[in-house]
């Protein structure tokens, strides 16, 4: 893993150095803070909540607003991981100096990773305030955020490996968007298709809407496990071998 | 020091390096010479590990690039061509990124970084941001990254394009001064420049290698074309003792200048070959002087690489003016 370490931090300085980080942290923390705020408005005021309904359930789960969040955020943060290195020739420096072709791969994404996490971190206080005024299931706020942080994950991995596919900023960005769409749709497919068929089947398993409802509830499926892993590794694996592959096109 | 052997590379059914062979040795400072799209920068690009190559070996320091690239790139100091790098960080932290990625070890660090600012003159702008750095500077932070983990060898992929004369001229004494203490790799479009800083040059042309010496072997590949004479008398008396010289094929006059002096340019026959050329001017001065015109200077014209190049790759003859002109161009900034 040679030059993982230096080419992690260089990553999470250039992420947090250009204005584009901070407009989509604070694009982010907006949308939450607003979502947050309706839900326990919603809560304090409705009359009939269902009794499983907790505003944690609300706030992560069943809701349009994570997976919109996400895609808006997800395809800015990784377009540039590759692409402009590859626009700008900067990585024929990084390629030509002792490092391993994974190592750079896993630092990038690692520090995409980190940019992510601490997009999350303030929401934290959400939990806390919630923790001040009643009763809050910690347990569940931790298997709500696993799948935060596995969703993320994912979708980061998939977007990091469209960056290493081109060398465009902007068709990495809609190849992400693309691939994060497809996904949700069929994952949307769970709730149109026919219960018993498979594409049902099929559906339900890629479905993040269901697996995050699943994830907020507190209920952490190794099913889910596994597809996470899965959509993580494999990109990564995908992106590692691109990267190899430049030197041979 | 470097041993490429039979290297090709191909991109789908381009061919850009066509079984190139040749080898660099210890305290050397090579040129790599050609025009745009000679295969120059894809032949670095092999040596620096960047690019693999489809057929062919290359061994850097006794290691192969492909089977142990990852000690063949610690040996290599490398600079891309026009230099990029990472536009928002500062000089001294690019530098220090550098260096812990070439895995200098962490307490000779700041060490690094200092001696190679000090070399490549980086040093007042080590705290400025590089997207605010002009062209000259980059190239040389391009520099001091290349040299920062005191490589044996450095490649240098047109290490003087974009600059202005100065730079250029600048420029090439930090290439001199590198090759005291690294086996050095350059290349260039521009003639005068490998005139100006490598022992020995290797022109390639469409990938494949099609002259290679020192400096002075590659001039000397050339026949000379023509001889010039400064004479003081009446200029067409002496156009006309030359022109009656054996050999001859041409006289005119090329300047006159004050008191009498008049520049004459004798063409040589097509048949004169460079060996025999310095007898012919031999007789043409004789002539000069029995026609009772006082001879100031003969000086040898023609057979400047430009010229060599010319001749050797006359497949192109557009791109060589261009070439030629640009060399001769830097030639002019460099003794100015």
């Amino acid at each position: 893993m040679t030059g993982f370490w230096a080419i992690f931090k260089r990553e999470l300085f250039a992420f947090f150095v250009t204005p584009l980080a901070w407009v989509l942290i604070v694009v982010f923390l907006v949308v939450q803070g607003m979502h947050f705020f309706l839900l326990v408005d919603h809560f304090a005021t409705a009359v009939d909540v269902a009794s499983d309904e907790t505003p944690l359930s609300a706030f992560f789960g069943n809701t349009v607003l994570l997976y919109l969040v996400l895609f808006v955020l997800v395809p800015p943060t990784t377009m540039r991981v590759f692409a402009e290195e590859r626009r700008s020739g900067t990585i024929e420096s990084l390629m030509t100096a002792p490092v391993a072709n994974a190592a750079v791969v896993l630092a990038k994404y690692a520090a995409a990773l980190v940019a992510y996490v601490a997009m999350w971190l303030p929401t934290v206080l959400y939990l806390v305030i919630l923790g001040r005024t009643g009763d809050l299931d910690w347990h569940t706020a931790a298997s709500a955020y696993a799948g935060v942080l596995l969703v993320g994950a994912a979708y980061l991995s998939l977007g990091l490996c469209a960056s290493a596919l081109t060398r465009s900023q902007f068709l990495a960005m809609v190849w992400t968007a693309l691939v994060l769409l497809v996904l949700f749709i069929l994952g949307v497919g769970e709730f149109v298709t026919r219960e018993g068929t498979t594409m049902h089947d099929v559906c339900a398993h890629v479905s993040v809407w269901g697996h995050m409802n699943d994830f907020a509830s507190g209920i952490v499926d190794s099913r889910h496990l596994v597809f996470y892993g899965t959509l993580i590794v494999l990109p990564l694996f995908v992106a590692t071998r691109a990267v190899d592959a430049w030197r041979w096109g | 020091m470097i041993t490429a052997v039979h290297l090709t590379k191909r991109y789908g059914a381009r061919l850009a390096v066509d079984d190139l062979s040749f080898s660099v040795g210890k305290g050397e400072v090579v040129g790599f010479l050609g025009p745009n799209g000679a295969g120059k920068s894809t032949t670095l690009r092999i040596l620096a590990g960047f690019l693999g190559p489809t057929e062919g070996s290359v061994d850097i320091a006794g290691h192969d690039v492909v089977s142990d690239s990852f000690e063949a790139r610690r040996c290599i100091g490398y600079m891309p061509e026009s230099a990029p790098l990472y536009p928002e960080m500062r000089v001294v932290e690019y530098l220090r990124f550098r260096a812990e990625l070439k895995r200098v070890p962490r307490a000779s660090r700041a060490g690094y970084v200092d001696d190679a600012m000090h070399k490549a003159g980086v040093v007042e702008v080590a705290h400025k941001r590089v997207d605010h750095l002009s062209k000259g500077y980059r190239q040389r932070v391009g520099l001091a990254d290349a040299i920062l983990a005191r490589p044996p060898i450095v490649v240098l992929d047109e290490p003087t394009a974009g600059l202005d004369p100065n730079q250029i001229r600048e420029a090439r004494a930090l290439v001199r001064d590198l090759g005291r203490e690294h086996t050095v790799v350059l290349s260039t479009h521009i003639l005068s420049e490998v005139e100006a800083c490598a022992t020995r040059v290797l022109l390639i042309h469409h990938g494949k290698l099609v002259a290679q010496g020192r400096t002075e072997d590659i001039r000397g590949m050339q026949t000379a074309t023509a001889v010039d004479f400064v004479v003081r008398g009446d200029a067409q008396v002496a156009t006309g003792a030359v022109r009656a010289v054996e050999d001859i094929a041409e006289a005119r006059i090329v300047a006159s200048g004050e008191r009498e002096l008049t520049r004459v340019r004798a063409t040589f026959a097509k048949n004169v070959r460079a060996e025999s050329s310095g007898g012919t001017a031999e007789r043409c001065v004789a002539a000069l002087v029995a026609a009772g015109v006082g001879v100031r200077e003969v000086r040898p014209a023609g057979g400047s690489l430009e010229e060599v190049f010319a001749a050797l790759t006359a497949d192109e003859g557009e791109k060589e003016g261009t070439i030629a002109r640009a060399g001769s161009r830097g030639g002019d900034t460099d003794r100015g």
